[in-house]
């Protein structure tokens, strides 16, 4: 979990280099936060199911996940950066511009229909606006060496900027077959988009989980003089690192704009959430690192909160407090237990 | 049969005699507002489930439609659902997704961006629940309670030109043309200026936003009072709603032009208080009754639940608030 906030240099600080040499009371604790994250999750489902009508209906679970699909999909973009920027909050990986990525790329993509093109030149055009924002992000942070939370906050306000020239604050309307078919229903009345963030993430985890191309990004993210020493091309994992949460903010703006038929305003306030979403993933994988299974287990167990307590008619005021009040817990107990370790 | 017929008239037309009278006798109290009351108390919610989606409330009208809502569903012995979308289109499309399959009796929308709630809209009348809206026309709701939008823009134009005696740059702001009530509005001050050929809007037009609508407001005017610095070049600032007059207001106040006035629409109290205020730089609002329209659309739940046929749209009067009438206005509104 990337929850150290350790201002020292880090040649004084090698995250996770304890990790080969784990304490055993750590590993319980360790193991322990994990199960009782998971436990957590599956306690709150069930309560949820015992008290809140509809719940447990199918159509229910296919809304949770389909409502879920653009916070996990940005999540899982941050997720690949904190894997390859490494675990400190401070210096390590983030992706700040993310949110106003998916907005700016939403905008794009309406504007490009309103244009009169088709779905395939304005899904191009809202991937091509996220690659390019990652590009921006990669040669601030690999080239000029700017910490990725100052430089991806810079390329956060530009982008939002854009969005605001592009759009002048106003809702674009766009509606083609693309849209109407990502905002129906797919099989067993399960939202599209339901289907979409399950395939996206399967294709995900592969690739970041499964393949020597992802091992190097762990790799890079917790041992970078280590993985330099290996010969490991370091700039241009974490570059790619970048230009891959870029994509995952293009991808995200397309689904947006099928989820609000149209470009909105107000996709800055996407930005807290989908951090706080990655940062709790950690606490859903083995080692306590961020996973993309793991962050779309904390997407849902956000999205699912969410929804029961609308269920439940509980003010939705609560939540953020709620989710606030877990974020606390987690990232106090995990830092406690890497205390322990070290 | 027919010898009843006669007996059965005299004693109706003795209960009607008798019902007059004691309509008559109650001090105060109109016979109109009798009649509204007498036919209130017939409708009931009890046992049904009333679903209320509001935009937002961080803005005087949406709270207190919002609130007179969830009052009025538990008057009438129903179960409110009530959800919040501070604002936020993803949010507010979640909310609807998920009452939706909540299946509640009727859903009633305040507010939002049609070109976004629509679909879902029409996506709750295909699973057969009702839509009412408060302030959004949309083709998929059966009934909805508004303020006559037509009547508040062409009310708050007429003032404004006359105000600024037929001639003069205007300043507007049009952030909102896709909110269906704003773009009424808008459009009403633009048939009305067509036909004073000396008042002119200023281009381009200024963007109000949400959130920081006040501050926004603020700084865009100061701007703008700086790139025409001459008194008399800009004679009136329009908003279709009273939160961004809230703010230009206080930046013409703070600029000294207090020769320049400002139009907004909502009735909001801090922007009353302005207009009642002869220094100050506000010159007329319009203030709608939202906590009426608030109970009148749910009124309108309980008719058709209970087999009523309800109209396209029911309007609640506004009220526009000048310098010489706001006195009496903010007293009719009770927020005085």
């Amino acid at each position: 979990m990337s929850v150290d906030i350790q201002l020292a240099p880090v040649i004084h600080f090698e995250p996770g280099a304890q990790s080969f040499k784990p304490s055993r009371g750590g590993n319980l604790a360790a193991s322990a936060l994990r199960a009782g994250s998971l436990l957590a999750f599956v306690a709150i489902l069930f309560v949820f199911s015992l008290t809140a009508p509809y719940f447990l209906s199918v159509g229910n679970i296919g809304n949770v996940l389909g409502q879920s699909a653009i916070s996990g999909i940005l999540a899982i973009g941050l997720t690949v950066v904190l894997i390859a920027g490494g675990s400190n909050v401070v210096t390590g990986g983030i992706d700040l511009s993310l949110a106003a990525n998916m907005g700016l790329s939403a905008a794009v993509y309406a504007t490009t229909v309103q244009l009169g093109y088709g779905d395939a030149a304005a899904v191009a055009a809202a991937l091509v606006t996220g690659f390019l924002i990652g590009v921006v992000n990669a040669a601030a942070v690999v080239g000029a060496g700017i910490v990725p939370l100052l430089a991806t906050l810079a390329v956060m306000n530009i982008v939002a900027g854009l969005e605001l020239v592009l759009t002048q604050n106003t809702v674009i309307p766009a509606s083609t077959p693309l849209l109407t078919a990502l905002s129906s229903s797919g099989p067993l009345g399960i939202p599209a988009l339901a289907y979409v963030l399950l395939v996206f993430t399967l294709i995900a985890a592969a690739i970041v989980q499964y393949t020597p191309a992802g091992l190097r990004l762990y790799a890079v993210g917790e041992f970078p003089d280590a993985a330099r020493a290996a010969g490991l091309p370091v700039r241009r994992l974490v570059a790619s690192a970048f230009i891959a949460s870029g994509l995952c903010g293009g991808f995200a703006g397309v689904l947006s704009v099928s989820n609000l038929s149209g470009s909105t305003t107000g996709s800055g306030e996407m930005l807290l959430p989908v951090v706080v979403t990655a940062l709790l993933g950690s606490v859903f994988s083995r080692r306590l690192v961020p996973t993309v299974i793991g962050t779309l287990l904390s997407t849902l167990f956000v999205g699912f909160l969410v929804n029961g307590f609308q269920l439940l008619n509980i003010s939705s005021v609560l939540v953020s407090g709620v989710q606030g009040l877990l974020i606390l817990l987690v990232v106090s107990a995990t830092t406690l237990l890497r205390r322990q370790e070290a | 049969m027919t010898q009843e017929k006669p007996a059965q008239g005299v004693g109706r037309r003795d209960l009607l005699k008798l019902s007059a009278v004691a309509g008559a006798a109650i001090a105060g109290a109109s016979l109109i507002g009798n009649r509204t009351a007498a036919a209130a108390e017939e409708l009931s919610l009890k046992g049904k489930r009333i679903a209320i989606s509001a935009t937002g409330t961080d803005h005087f009208f949406d709270l207190q439609a919002y609130n007179a809502q969830i009052e009025e569903v538990k008057r009438l012995g129903g179960e409110p659902i009530a959800v919040d979308a501070g604002r936020n289109d993803g949010k507010l499309v979640s909310q609807l997704q998920t009452l939706i399959a909540q299946k509640p009796d009727a859903i009633v929308q305040i507010l939002g961006t049609l070109s976004v709630i629509d679909p879902w809209l029409k996506k709750a009348r295909d699973a057969g629940i009702p839509v009412l809206t408060v302030d959004v026309g949309s083709t998929h709701s059966i009934n909805n309670t508004t303020s006559d939008n037509w009547g508040i823009g062409k009310d708050l134009a007429l003032q404004l030109v006359s105000d600024i005696g037929g001639e003069g740059n205007i300043v507007v702001f049009n952030g909102f043309y896709g909110v269906t009530p704003c773009a009424i509005r808008y459009d009403q001050l633009v048939n009305v200026v067509k036909y004073f050929p000396k008042v002119k809007i200023l281009e381009p037009e200024l963007r109000d936003v949400i959130p920081n609508t006040v501050q926004d407001a603020f700084t865009q005017i100061t701007a703008l009072l700086n790139k025409y610095p001459e008194k008399g070049l800009i004679k009136a600032i329009w908003s279709a709603w009273d939160i961004p007059q809230l703010g230009a207001t206080q930046a013409v106040a703070a600029a000294g032009r207090n020769e320049i006035r400002t139009y907004g629409v909502d009735g909001s109290p801090e922007v009353l208080q302005l207009v009642a205020d002869p220094n100050s730089p506000a010159g007329a609002d319009v203030a709608q009754q939202p906590a009426e329209i608030g109970r009148t659309a749910i009124q309108n739940v309980a008719k058709l639940l209970a087999g009523q046929t309800l109209p396209r749209e029911t309007y609640v009067h506004a009220l526009i608030a000048n310098k010489a009438n706001v006195n009496e206005v903010t007293k009719k509104l009770g927020i005085g």
